[in-house]
Parts: structure tokens; sequence; C-alpha cells
């Protein structure tokens, strides 16, 4: 955690340097102008004539900073070309989510073309493209350039057959296991959840930890992060594939739900806290040294290398999540997305911006300069990357297998449905029961 | 009309002017116009504009705004999660509001005697008062973790428990958990108000109950108790107003979980109007609030209006 304020710190007063910079050689060039007057206006003309050459879109995001701002990567842009001039316009972070969702609902359905790039969450792409308010890409962005990512990512951005996002960033679960307690026990890296709970019980019983494996049993959001994951991961979903009707209520959802009542009641390798516990409650034991294995999403690592916020420094591996025999590895799509106003009056321009911040050398910058995860493949393999970032080049195992929560426009609706029926049946143990019951009130919300 | 002839108004009739009487009609109305406009334009305007919402379907997600008429309402009667969180705001009212009336009333008649600091204590005692919900709510978050809570870690020290509770993510407990987070942070506000009442209790009555050879407990039960009650009833009814908007407490210790055990009023509107943006259904809500928390008070008003009438 301090490493990783300071580190904003450093980049807050590099910025405010070079803003100072800036705006000392303003003051000179201006000095210099009223020195020479003619020179002066001259000057001032050509530049304004210079801004209205310029077609001007706007360009609204969520926060992001670490050594670099959004702002110095839209700069670069603006630099790079003599076409188009964007204006960023800077949302709160995404930890507030809500309010920038909220900030984005606003402005877009006014349909009076500002912002005419945004970024979104993957969770609002669906809504979004279903009020119309966001313009499909397809014509820009054909299947070979579609190819170039991740394809769970794809999946997210595609709303009925359309292409109405592109992909910029992305996290997702995984999970995070304990290096020197597998070795010991002689274990490999666990690939099923079952191997996973054994080896965890194990390493319980053996008093080597408290908890075998931690996770996320909140009633929020993370729920249904973690509850699609261990669906996915036994070829079950939670909305049929046209997205019109509920399928969390189908026998492959309700053993993976049972799997995680399992992992309090049965297998008991984790405590019945995990019920209230979101991300960093879940983290602390972990990087605590007090638990084997836990999932949660790519911010971990850097605490737990961390020396004074953690006591398992070197001792922690990342691999992807386990899944049920005859199922895949699955990890929660996160992350945000590109979106292109469907009223832009400057739709060439905005998607050239669009396929500029999404090119492969700008999402290296993004990775590098910001601790972004790319979202093409081919960007993790960059000799830089690997430099500057080695744990996210290990990460491309763990986003192939992204998966995109339910896809829908009443997304939000259908995640309160969700986040209901999956605390209560964690709580009762009786998953079919509550499973069917959210099945039937989703169909309820999509049949509105 | 100019500000010249408003303050000829007051002044009185004026010789050559028209027609006085009609100026004398007219100004208390002008001079309450702009009370009125304020009054209307942040209170009377969004109350009505709410409960007009509150008969559409109007929903930012899906562009909709047409007129429903009661749908929302027909809809709200048999939505198990409003009366789930209909109970439990009800509940958290109801205990958390009786528990801080006694627990601020045996405060008061503590601060109220005089001993040694008691302005100091009067002053620290205000501290949690004075803190901001969600500072108090994420420190009661860890206090009350069950795995590495302090609260767990003390009572198995001291031998009162065995096992960890699960405080914050069991059915049974969570609701409790966070009443015990509310009384502890208003009891104060309780103990204050009462505490004001009983200075204002004439001391000579006091005296004379002494005098007559009341002791302590009878002094406190046929003087003080009586002559208290109205300041009880409406520092109740602040309380209960007030705790039956909880929402910072719950959205931070459980967010309405687990399985709904702890979803409030407060927070299933705030989830249904900002996370799904459906403002004609969480305005169903918020009316079906306003109506419960006009029932408290009208059952506050009648107790006290019953109170003083017998007391005259």
């Amino acid at each position: 955690m301090s490493q990783d304020e300071s580190g904003r710190s450093a980049a807050k007063t590099a910025l405010a340097a070079s803003l100072n910079r800036r705006s000392l050689l303003k003051g000179a060039s201006l000095a210099a102008g009223s020195m020479a007057l003619g020179g002066g206006l001259l000057a001032s003309t050509s530049s304004g004539a210079r801004a209205a050459d310029r077609t001007e879109i706007t360009f609204a995001s969520a926060k992001f900073y670490a050594k670099k701002t959004i702002a110095q990567i839209v700069d670069a842009f603006n630099e790079s070309q003599s076409k188009i001039h964007v204006k960023y316009i800077e949302l709160p972070p995404p930890s507030s989510s809500t309010e920038v969702h909220q900030a984005l609902v606003q402005q877009l359905a006014r349909r009076n073309g500002a912002p005419d790039v945004f970024t979104q969450d993957v969770v609002w792409i669906a809504e979004f493209a279903g009020a119309g308010w966001a313009l499909p890409l397809d014509e820009y962005f054909p299947a070979a350039a579609r190819a170039e990512y991740f394809p769970g990512l794809i999946d997210a951005c595609t709303y009925q057959g359309k292409l109405t996002a592109l992909p910029w960033i992305v996290d997702g679960g995984m999970l995070f296991y304990r290096k020197d307690l597998l070795e010991a026990a002689g274990a490999k890296v666990p690939e099923t959840w079952a191997d996973m709970a054994m080896i965890a019980a194990e390493l319980q019983k053996g008093g080597k930890v408290d908890f075998g494996y931690l996770w996320q049993g909140k009633q929020a959001e993370v729920l249904v992060c973690d509850a699609v994951e261990v669906i996915a991961s036994n070829n079950g979903s939670i909305l049929s594939s046209d997205g019109k009707t509920a399928s969390v209520g189908s026998d492959q959802a309700v053993e993976a739900m049972q799997f995680l009542y399992d992992t309090i009641n049965k297998t008991k390798i984790s405590p019945a806290d995990v019920l209230s516990w979101d991300e960093e409650p879940s983290r602390l034991p972990f990087t605590a040294g007090k638990a084997a294995f836990l999932r949660n999403w790519s911010y971990v690592y850097g605490i737990a290398q961390d020396p004074s916020a953690s006591s398992v420094v070197d001792k922690v591996g990342v691999a992807p999540l386990p899944h049920f025999a005859g199922g895949k590895s699955a990890a929660c799509l996160g992350g945000y997305q590109y979106g292109v106003n469907a009223s832009t009056k400057n739709r060439e321009a905005a998607v050239e911006f669009l396929t500029w911040m999404s090119s492969p050398a700008t999402q290296l910058r993004f990775a590098v300069d910001l601790g972004l995860a790319p979202t093409r493949p081919a960007v993790f393999n960059e000799a830089e990357l690997a430099k500057e970032q080695p744990f996210m080049q290990t990460l491309q195992g763990v986003f192939t297998g992204a998966t995109p929560r339910p896809v829908t426009p009443k997304y939000a609706q259908v995640s309160l449905a969700l986040q209901s029926g999956f605390s209560r049946g964690l709580v009762s143990g009786d998953i079919k029961k509550e499973l069917t019951a959210t099945a039937s009130k989703i169909d309820a919300i999509l049949g509105t | 009309m100019s500000l010249q002839q408003t303050a000829s108004a007051i002044a009185g009739p004026r010789k050559g002017a028209g027609n006085p009487f009609r100026w004398q009609f007219v100004t208390p109305w002008l001079l309450l116009l702009p009370a009125f406009l304020s009054l209307a334009s942040v209170s009377v305007y969004p109350i009505l504009k709410g409960l007009w919402l509150s008969f559409t379907n109007t929903s930012l997600v899906t562009q909709e705004h047409d007129f429903i008429g009661f749908g929302n309402y027909r809809l709200l009667w048999v939505d198990d999660l409003f009366w789930n969180a209909w109970w439990h705001t009800i509940t958290f009212t109801a205990v958390s509001t009786l528990a801080e009336t006694l627990l601020g009333l045996a405060i008061a008649l503590l601060l109220f005697e005089h001993f040694a600091f008691r302005g100091v204590v009067r002053a620290a005692m205000l501290v949690p008062w004075a803190m901001p919900t969600v500072v108090t709510s994420k420190m009661f978050g860890w206090l009350f973790d069950g795995q590495h809570g302090l609260i767990n870690y003390l009572l198995k020290s001291a031998g009162i428990i065995k096992d960890n509770v699960n405080w914050l993510g069991s059915v049974d407990n969570a609701l409790w958990t966070i009443i015990f987070a509310d009384v502890w942070k208003t009891t104060p506000f309780m103990a204050l108000l009462l505490l004001a009442g009983l200075h204002t209790i004439p001391k000579s009555l006091i005296e004379a109950a002494r005098m007559d050879g009341a002791r302590s407990l009878a002094t406190f039960w046929y003087v003080r108790l009586p002559m208290l009650l109205p300041t009880l009833l409406i520092a109740g009814l602040f309380r209960a107003l007030d705790a039956f908007r909880v929402f910072d407490l719950v959205y931070v210790l459980t967010g309405g979980g687990p399985a709904d055990s702890t979803e409030t009023l407060s927070t299933l509107n705030y989830k249904t109007l900002f996370s799904t943006l459906q403002f004609g259904y969480g305005s169903a809500i918020s009316t079906a609030m306003f109506m419960t928390e006009a029932l408290i008070a009208l059952g506050f008003c009648i107790f006290l209006y019953e109170r003083l009438r017998r007391q005259k």
C-alpha cells in the first residue's frame, strides 16, 4: 500500500513539475510576444488558426494513475498528429463506480454528442448499447482486428451481435497461492477445485495455516464475480446464451455454488467470515501468512511483495483459478473498455483516436506507465513489459480464461437479484431452492 | 411593486393613496413570499416531483418515462425485498431508539450531578456522536471482524466465548451488531438532549420533594420523570425519525447482507435509485418510507398531545 502511495505522490510531483514548466514556458512566450508586438500578434493568430483547423473531440474516462496519468497519454496523442485535438474530462476513480456510471448516463442520455469517446466498466456495455448510446464499431474493427484481443473481452464488448465497445484494460479473478507451502507439501499448483480443497484442508490440518482458502462472500458485486467464476468453470452460466432467460438455476450452477457453501460448512477450508468479507478483509490474512490460497484481483500481488505490508514476500504465486472436472478455468472479467458516443458529430476523429488509444504501442504505455494490463495478448510478449512489469506478464494465462458477467442492459438489477440469491443460498445451504427462486426473479426482470 | 410602496404600506395609509385597506391585506403575504418560494423550491417541489415519479416507470436505463398509475405500488406490495427491508428498518428504529433513550437517560442523570471534572466528562461523552458515521462504521467493521477483530479477542481472553463469533457474517448477529454500533454512536446525543431537559426542571420542586421526605428514587419517579416526559418524547421522536433513515452503518458494514438480513429501506432505495437508475420504482419506495415516517411521527405527536393536555 505504502509503495503504491509513494508512487502516486511521486507521480503527482512529477506532474506538478511538468505543469510548472509548461506555464513557465507559456509565460516566457507571452513576454517575448509583448516585447515584439507585431511578432506577438502573429504568433497568437497562427496558433489560433491551428486550433481551429483541428477537430475538437472530448474523451471522458474514470481516473487511473500511477507514474503517469491518462491526461499525459492523451497529450501524447494530441502531439502525435495535427488533425485532431482531444479534450480529456476526468471522472472519479473506478472505486466510485456508481458515480462514474451516473456521470456517463446523464451525459449520454442527452444525446448531444458529448463526450465523443468514453471509457466504461465492462458491466455497463450492454446497458449503453441497449439504450442506443454506443456506436457499433464493427465496420472499423473487422473480424481480423478483433482477433487480436482476448476472446472473452470481445465477447463482453459484443451486444446482440454488434461490437459496441473496444477493450482497453483488463483485470480478472485469479488464484494466489503460497509457493513455499506447496513445495514443502510436495503438491503441484491445483488445477481442479477438488485438488485445491484437498491441499488446503491438509495444510490447515497440519497447522501450517489458519485458513485453507479465502474468497469474497459479502453481499456485494464481488460475490457475483466469485460466483460467475465457479459456475463458468463447471460449464454453467448465469443467463442463457441469448441473454433473455436465466440459467442460474441449472444443475451446473447449483453444484458450483454448493462447492463454495462446502468450503465453509463441509471441507471447512474457509471461515464463515468470508460471508461478510469483500476484497481487503480477505486479502489481509493471506498477506499476513495465515492462508494457503486466496481468490482475488491482480492488485494483491503488489501488496504481497511489499515488505512493509506483507509477511509472505517472494512466497506468493499466481495461477488461473481452478475448475471442476470437465470444465475450464474462468476468471471473472473486470476492467474498462472504450466506447464511442452514438450521437458524436465527429465520428471519424473519434474512431481515429480510439484506434490510436487501443493500438499495441499505446497499450504498452498504459501497461508500463500506469500499470494497467493490456487487452491484446501480443503486448504481453513485449520485452519492455517483461522488464518493467514482470508480474503482469505472467497474467496472460489468467486473462485468456476471462469470462464476462451476464450481458444484459438490465445488469444492475440482475446483479442485485444475484447478490441476494447467492448470499441466501450460501447462508441457508438450500442452494437449489434459492437459485431457482433467483432465476425466476431474473426472468421477471428481463421479461419487462 | 417598489420598495417605497411596501414601506409606506407598512407605515400605514398615506394621503392620496388609492385604497389603503387593500395594501394592508396584501403586504403580509408579500413579506411571506420569499420564505414561501424558498421552501417551495427546496421542499415542496422535490416531494411532489418524487410523488409524481412514483406513478411513472421512469428509468434512465430503459429510457422509459410513462405514467403507469399505481403500478409501482402494486409491485411494491408483493415485493419480498421491500417488506424484508421494512421490517428490518422498523426493528432497527424501535430497538435502537429505546436503548438509546434508556441509556441516554441514565447518562444524563449521572452527568446532572456535581462531581470533579464534570465539564470534561460532558465534553468527552460527545466524541462518538461527533465522529462521521462512515468512520464509525469502518471502525466497527474492524472491531467486530470475526477473525481479527478486537471484540472477539477480548471476549476470548476473558473466557466468555470459546470460538470466534461471526458478528457481521451471520444472519443471526449482523443486524444486532449494527444496532450496537448505532447505540454506541447516538446515545450521547440523547443524553445531551435529556440533560438539557433536566436543567429546565425547577430546583424548588426537587427541594420540596426532599423536604417531604422523598428519597432519590421517589424524587426521580414522581417529580423528574413526569417533568421530563415531554423532552423524552420529543428526543425520542427526533431519534426515531433519524434512525429510520439508517444508511451509512449498513452500507459500510454489510452492504445489506448476508442473505438480505440487514437490508434497510435506505440501502434498498439507494440501490434501486442510484445503482439500477429505476427512478420510478425508487420513488415509490421513497414515498412508502415517507408515509411510514409520517405514521411514526403521528404516533409520537398524539402521545405528546395527550400528555400535555392531561397536564393542563
